[in-house]
């Protein structure tokens, strides 16, 4: 997921503003006792990050559980303080009356098992050792991320989930808590998302990774905290950052225009496009945010999710859901494309499941499910919102 | 109520007489909706309807049915053989690109298909075409060439006449007269204003 989707603050701040939630604040929670990982590796206890709005209901059924993609977090809405620069990743489509209303809904996030933003990971210290895990933190499946978080809502008192919601990685993780949780899962919303990563879509992960392992800072894991492969982690994200984009976006952001400093023809391996200083951009500050061991780990993760492999097909795999489905797909989107969205779909009704596919017409690629858009928005508020005993009329 | 809306409500009946409580229903060009909104409440179907534009399908999304944006045809091949009860392809069958593909391709993943179509050998399109000496234009088709769909018109006689052709089973006929609500007792390429088919394989 990139960061820079959403429109640069207003010139007022924006978190008066009173359209979104406000200042939030981040907590934790822990889970004493020992975690088991499919893996069957175990961690003495771990810690989830986690961000609620708006309240939880007397019958407790009202919270709708975001998930994150690869670098996102727990902060989807929201400003930490009048100074941020920018609010949650999903604030446009998270806050009072909006798509995923905070005035009717208690919306929580929580940063995955294995990431880096306050949640247990590769650079959390082993109580073993005090030193961090490393690469000996267990392997992380997005079973695991689900197992996770459910705890994480068993604590908040949640006794139903009225929906869970993501884009790329966060779908994935949607579809997992509606198959390993269907009594829980009531909806599920899977953007931009794929049931199996084609054999693109995991190269594109290798060779992030190969980056960050190449990077003799890396030293099998084994860097401190500020240190570490950052040149590495820095082209991984660069390169990445290319897979959330789409051709015709790049062209329209960026074109060939050339930075001010480069003047005319100059001969040297600077920057001269301004996309070779956005993605240099990217990747530094990238490197100041995340983790290489939990890039690592991540997008392993997202690499082995593969329901149908596990289950003999994706029927079979989808076959305990119970919940409503929403799947969206965008027509820019080559990582994960419509096509791989549609596949989701259409395994869940033949499995016999309630599922509906919409397509939006977008040029921004994979990152489109943070998209500024209406029509994305009364799709996602319509779903949520839908009154179960409605009023038959022949409004058309 | 406007004389479209209410030609659409009669619609709706015809079909929902035909549909079977509880079915499978699968509502090709489904539209806002409407249709397998009234099947659900009136017959307690479970209904997936299929459609082109993304804002009809966040329509029916709306209204708590499953729709699916894409392809009518795409969407049928990704179904095993008499998935759905029954296929309904009403005020549809006008504006396919490939009819008998469609129509075939329905009779294998439905038990039964329901195509409804406006009759253009109706008495009046006729006399329109003779005396105006232009396109149809009425309550459902109420826009000029330019600013309408291709369509490509069909009259009963030429459905009759396909169904002979490709040894389609017709079970059940309506012929609705210009009001779209009484039966047409005679002449229905003539006399009927809407016509709905229910077909099976022979």
């Amino acid at each position: 997921m990139t960061d820079d989707v959403q429109a640069p603050p207003a010139s007022e701040p924006r978190h008066l503003a009173g359209d979104d939630v406000g200042i939030v604040q981040s907590r934790d929670f822990v889970h004493a006792g020992p975690f088991t990982f499919k893996s069957g590796q175990v961690i003495q206890g771990f810690t989830l990050r986690y961000e609620t709005y708006g309240a939880l209901n007397a019958t407790r059924d009202n919270a709708v559980l975001i998930c994150h993609a690869l670098s996102g977090d727990h902060h989807c809405a929201g400003w930490h303080s009048g100074s941020d620069a920018k609010p949650g990743w999903w604030n446009n489509l998270i806050g009072p009356g909006k798509a995923v209303d905070t005035r009717r809904f208690f919306v929580i996030c929580a940063n995955v098992l294995g990431g880096c933003q306050g949640s247990t990971g590769p650079s959390s210290a082993d109580p073993a050792t005090g030193r961090p895990y490393g690469i000996t933190f267990p392997f992380v499946t997005v079973r695991d991320m689900v197992i996770s978080q459910k705890l994480l809502l068993d604590h908040l008192g949640v006794a139903e989930l009225h929906a869970v919601m993501g884009g790329s990685m966060g779908g994935m993780t949607a579809m997992m808590f509606a198959m390993e949780y269907p009594q829980f899962t009531r909806r599920q919303i899977i953007m931009a998302s794929t049931a199996n990563e084609s054999a693109q879509a995991i190269a594109f992960n290798e060779v992030g990774r190969q980056a960050i392992m190449q990077d003799t800072a890396w030293n099998n894991g084994d860097y401190a905290r500020d240190g570490g492969p950052r040149v590495g982690l820095a082209i991984a994200r660069m390169m990445a950052h290319i897979t959330y984009l789409s051709d015709a976006g790049m062209d329209r952001k960026f074109g060939r225009r050339k930075r001010e400093s480069a003047g005319g023809e100059s001969y040297t391996f600077d920057a001269q496009f301004e996309v070779e200083s956005y993605l240099r951009h990217q990747g530094q500050s990238f490197i100041n945010r995340f983790d290489a061991n939990s890039y690592l780990y991540i997008t392993r993760a997202i690499d082995q999710f593969d329901p149908a492999r596990a289950s003999g097909s994706l029927e079979q795999a989808f076959a305990p859901v119970r919940g409503e489905s929403l799947v969206v797909g965008f027509t820019s989107d080559w990582l994960f494309p419509p096509g791989q969205n549609r596949a989701i779909t259409l395994a869940l009704l033949r499995a016999g499941k309630r599922a509906s596919y919409a397509e939006l017409d977008t040029d921004l690629g994979h990152d489109s499910f943070l998209l500024e858009s209406e029509a994305l928005y009364a799709l996602v508020r319509g779903f949520l919102e839908r009154n179960e005993t409605y009023v038959f009329d022949f409004a058309i | 109520m406007s004389r479209l809306i209410e030609k659409r409500t009669v619609d709706m009946q015809v079909i929902g007489e035909w549909v079977e409580p509880q079915s499978r229903v699968l509502d090709l060009g489904c539209g806002r909706g409407e249709l397998m909104d009234y099947l659900v409440q009136a017959k307690q179907v479970s209904a997936t309807g299929v459609d082109l534009d993304f804002d009809r399908i966040s329509a029916c999304v709306r209204r708590g049915l499953s729709a699916y944006q894409g392809d009518m045809t795409s969407f049928m091949r990704a179904f095993p053989d008499r998935t759905f009860d029954r296929v309904i392809c009403s005020r549809t069958a006008q504006e396919l690109d490939d009819p008998a593909g469609v129509i075939f391709e329905a009779l294998r993943v439905g038990s039964a298909v329901t195509v409804g179509f406006v009759n253009h050998g109706f008495w009046k399109n006729r006399l329109g075409a003779l005396f105006r000496g232009r396109k149809v234009r009425n309550a459902v088709y109420t826009t000029a060439w330019h600013e309408s769909r291709p369509a490509n018109p069909l009259t009963i006689a030429d459905f009759e006449d396909f169904c002979a052709e490709k040894s389609i089973r017709v079970g059940r006929r309506a012929h609705l007269l210009g009001d779209w609500r009484t039966p047409c007792p005679f002449l229905p390429n003539l006399f009927a204003g809407y016509a709905l088919y229910d077909l099976a394989l022979a």
